[in-house]
């Protein structure tokens, strides 16, 4: 599935991943490839994103996620790549 | 004659040092320009899917959407506007164009002025300039040197101030002054309605809304908590817009003054070298007379 993440900044990541657990308001989840659609608030915390490339953290600050199609966005107000 | 060839000469002199200055002031605001510009182009992604998700939910949900920040106030008695300037001058009308605005809004609130209920919240130099010296105005400085380190972050901050004092109930309107960007040359001054937010239509764009309605989203945790927290993101995301909107005017604006400044330094500069060979070749003249006659006196012995 297709990642994105946005901050008002910059495009932080754009790309092909196989899974991506994110900090949800009410708790941390995962979203796999055929993720029913979803719209959700993100609080701060740690983003984990699994690509071919390996595996890959960010802290990120709040913002939101959406889930359409195999397309996963991600908008927050900022990241630290780590 | 000597007398008038210098001083030529050393108008001459001082206009053509004039000229590289705004020639060398207006490359350095194209330069900054082009910066300013693609901020606003790496914005834009995000402010549109902000958009998109608002437009998501609103679709989704029945009925009145409830929302604080949309709600008008029945009674106005504290008013903030907010006046985003530069902090530099040389950039023809520019200032005193957002300060127009500005001034028409303090205007427009001048029985909460007459009360001392009138706030104005400066971003960049010029502004508190100006409103400094009007009375009956609380002046409110904290973000004036926004411009000396632009970012999401700061302009964030700024706009969480403004929301707290706005639910607190310090504020009932705010309003922004600002110049949106049109192009480098064309800037629209605008006072603008933050807060309350202005009714939220449905979906900003319908075709993009009616695609994706169909699509059964699973809200989490609720769409009210959803366009809680979604509605001060996007004031956030506005504000920051109207910040980098009025960064590129400024440059745009600085560009073509200082580019009309070095035509004109042109134009002078042609009129003073005419003068300039003009006095020269009346020296010439005089002298070739004055050898000539001088001869001739010599001859008639």
């Amino acid at each position: 599935m297709q990642l994105e993440i946005l901050t008002p900044d910059e495009k932080v990541y754009e790309g092909e991943v196989s899974s991506v657990s994110l900090p949800g308001i009410d708790g941390g989840f995962q979203v796999l490839n055929n993720h029913a659609p979803v719209i959700s608030a993100l609080t701060e915390g740690v983003l984990r994103l699994v690509s071919t490339e390996g595996t890959r953290e960010m802290n990120i600050k709040s913002g939101f996620v959406e889930v359409l199609n195999n397309r996963v966005v991600v908008l927050i107000e900022g990241a630290d790549v780590k | 004659m000597s007398g008038k060839l210098k001083e030529v000469k050393t108008r001459i002199a001082s206009v053509k040092s004039t000229q590289q200055i705004t020639k060398a002031m207006k490359l350095v605001a194209a330069s900054k320009l082009k910066k300013a510009t693609d901020a606003i182009v790496q914005m834009r992604p995000y402010a549109d899917k902000l958009g998109d998700m608002l437009g998501n939910i609103v679709s989704a949900t029945e009925g009145e959407i409830n929302l604080e920040l949309a709600n008008e106030r029945p009674e106005i008695n504290n008013v903030l506007i907010v006046v985003i300037t530069s902090d530099k001058g040389l950039c023809g009308a520019f200032n005193t164009n957002v300060i127009k605005q500005a001034a028409a809004g303090v205007k427009a609130y001048d029985k909460q002025r007459q009360a001392g209920k009138l706030s104005i919240m400066p971003f960049g130099k010029k502004g508190m300039d100006f409103f400094k010296k009007y009375e009956n105005v609380n002046l409110i400085t904290d973000y004036v040197d926004i411009f000396k380190g632009l970012s999401f972050e700061n302009a964030a901050e700024s706009v969480e101030r403004i929301l707290e004092d706005y639910t607190a109930g310090t504020f009932d309107v705010v309003k922004v002054a600002y110049a949106e960007f049109r192009n480098p040359v064309v800037q629209n001054f605008q006072l603008r309605d933050f807060l309350p937010i202005a009714r939220m239509e449905q979906p900003v764009s319908d075709t993009a809304a009616a695609s994706k309605s169909k699509a059964d989203y699973i809200f989490e945790p609720s769409k009210d908590v959803l366009l809680r927290e979604l509605a001060p993101k996007i004031l956030k995301t506005q504000f920051y817009s109207y910040l980098l909107d009025s960064n590129a005017s400024e440059h745009g604006a600085r560009m073509t003054a200082m580019e009309s400044a070095t035509e004109n330094a042109n134009e002078l500069l042609r009129s003073l070298k005419l003068t300039y060979n003009r006095a020269r070749q009346a020296a010439i003249t005089t002298e070739i007379t004055e050898i000539v006659s001088g001869a001739a006196a010599l001859q008639g012995n």
